[in-house]
């Protein structure tokens, strides 16, 4: 069979490797590991959401998730781990806006795997500022056309200045731990 | 040969569009149960496995930070307990007093209607002192010939006649009580308007030279009659025991005062009759 033939169909092209394509130093991790934070990060934000906000805005884990997964294994697991975080996001309470808006944001952080390096501060902040951005919009698109929600637009504008700035915030702080942690791992582990 | 990787190459057009016709058919699922009101079949299965792990996680999370609260308010929450515990032993030092005042009030206020009931004009004095011995039942108080008191003055108390001033100074006077055995009170039993003489007995009354004829009944009750020092009408007591002796000239009642001479405060001292 041609190589090439075989590398397009299904299911590989439609799911990738089934280890994600390696775009920085180490080893990717496994999507099974992704899903299980994304439940987590699910479950963190469902659980204390609420308690945890900065003028009306709250850190979306699921968002820095499915942005530094899409930069750090490509845009095929960022938009697969976007579209089922925004399975349980919309089960647990998002009326179908996020599914939409985190495979997109997934996918199109993935894009930027072959420009970026997963672990410069630089590129996983802007692009977790840019995924939130877009993220908001696109669940802003889908009130207004889906649910006819008109006047959301100062709301979600306002939350999501602030949901950038924790975003980013928190974002910078999981590069920075993940860096002490690879620099404390003994070569080659 | 370098491999050249474009931005959009086909494989990744491919997986785009079916994520997206994934997600859209996934959002429009979600959509349309929000907009009827109802759960979709995927929210169903989420919810009965996050409702637990939320559950849980809340409790354990609430518990820990309980614990590390008690453990770092520790010192605070002695320093408050300590502020609270003294707030209640104010409180019930405050509410001590006000239950004095309370009681210290309804006995002014029996002084006050008994004062309307008998005629002539009265001052309210305090009880400051006993007799150093108990050889006789005297008491002191505080109001004296400069106040209007003299001798004979009839003192009373809110429930009844308390004994009649024996001697009186400046500013203070001895009140002769009741229950003295020297007293000697004209009075008549109210029911029967039988006549007698009430004496004191230490700690109780009796009233002597009581008709032989006369039908007493427990609990009667025995007022002054107009005599030399008191007015007519003041409660003295009510009978407690009968004694009848079927040879005797005259029959004797013991009497439960009205005044409870065992806390006297408060009395009215007739200054003029």
């Amino acid at each position: 069979m041609n190589v090439e033939l075989a590398r397009m169909l299904p299911p590989r092209v439609l799911f990738g490797p089934q280890r994600p394509v390696d775009t920085g130093v180490g080893s990717p991790p496994r999507f099974t590991t992704l899903l299980l934070l994304a439940a987590l990060a699910v479950l963190l934000q469902v659980t204390f959401g609420q308690a945890w906000t900065l003028r009306g805005a709250h850190i979306s884990l699921m968002t820095v998730l499915v942005v530094w997964t899409g930069l750090r294994c490509g845009p095929t697991t960022g938009g697969w781990l976007g579209l089922l975080g925004g399975v349980l996001e919309d089960a647990l309470g998002g009326g179908g806006a996020n599914v939409l808006a985190l495979t997109i944001v997934g996918f199109l952080s993935g894009l930027l795997s072959s420009r970026f390096f997963a672990d410069s501060l630089t590129a996983v902040v802007a692009s977790v500022a840019g995924g939130t951005i877009a993220r908001n919009a696109i669940t802003y698109a889908v009130l207004e056309v889906a649910y006819g929600d008109r006047g959301s637009y100062h709301r979600i504008a306002h939350a999501t200045a602030w949901e950038v700035v924790l975003n980013c915030a928190f974002s910078a702080l999981v590069v920075l731990a993940l860096r002490w942690w690879s620099d404390r791992r003994p070569a080659g582990a | 040969m370098v491999e050249i990787h474009p931005f959009w190459d086909e494989r990744k057009l491919l997986v785009f569009v079916a994520l997206i016709i994934v997600a859209a058919g996934i959002a429009v699922i979600e959509i349309d149960a929000a907009k009827h009101g109802r759960q979709s079949a995927i929210d169903v299965v989420v919810s009965a496995v996050y409702t637990p792990a939320q559950t849980g996680l809340t409790r354990v999370v609430n518990a820990v930070t309980t614990s590390v609260n008690d453990v770092l308010h520790s010192g605070q929450y002695a320093t408050e307990n300590q502020a609270l515990q003294d707030k209640v032993d104010r409180l019930a030092a405050a509410n001590e007093r006000l239950q004095t005042d309370a009681a210290e009030n309804r006995e002014l206020r029996r002084l006050l209607e008994m004062k309307q009931t008998l005629p002539g004009d009265a001052l309210v004095a305090d009880v400051v002192g006993y007799v150093p011995e108990a050889t006789r039942r005297e008491v002191t108080i505080d109001r004296g010939s400069r106040d209007g008191v003299h001798r004979d003055s009839v003192v009373v108390g809110g429930e009844g006649l308390v004994g009649h001033v024996l001697s009186t100074g400046p500013h203070e006077a001895r009140v002769l009580l009741l229950i003295d055995p020297q007293s000697a009170v004209p009075a008549y039993l109210q029911r029967s308007r039988t006549w007698g003489i009430v004496t004191g007995t230490w700690l109780h009354a009796k009233m002597k030279y009581i008709d032989q004829n006369a039908r007493l009944q427990q609990g009667e009750t025995v007022v002054t009659g107009h005599g030399e020092i008191y007015p007519s009408g003041i409660v003295i007591g009510r009978v407690r025991e009968i004694d009848r002796k079927d040879n005797a000239l005259y029959q004797t009642a013991v009497l439960e005062p009205a005044v409870d001479f065992r806390s006297l405060v408060h009395v009215l001292v007739y200054t003029s009759q």
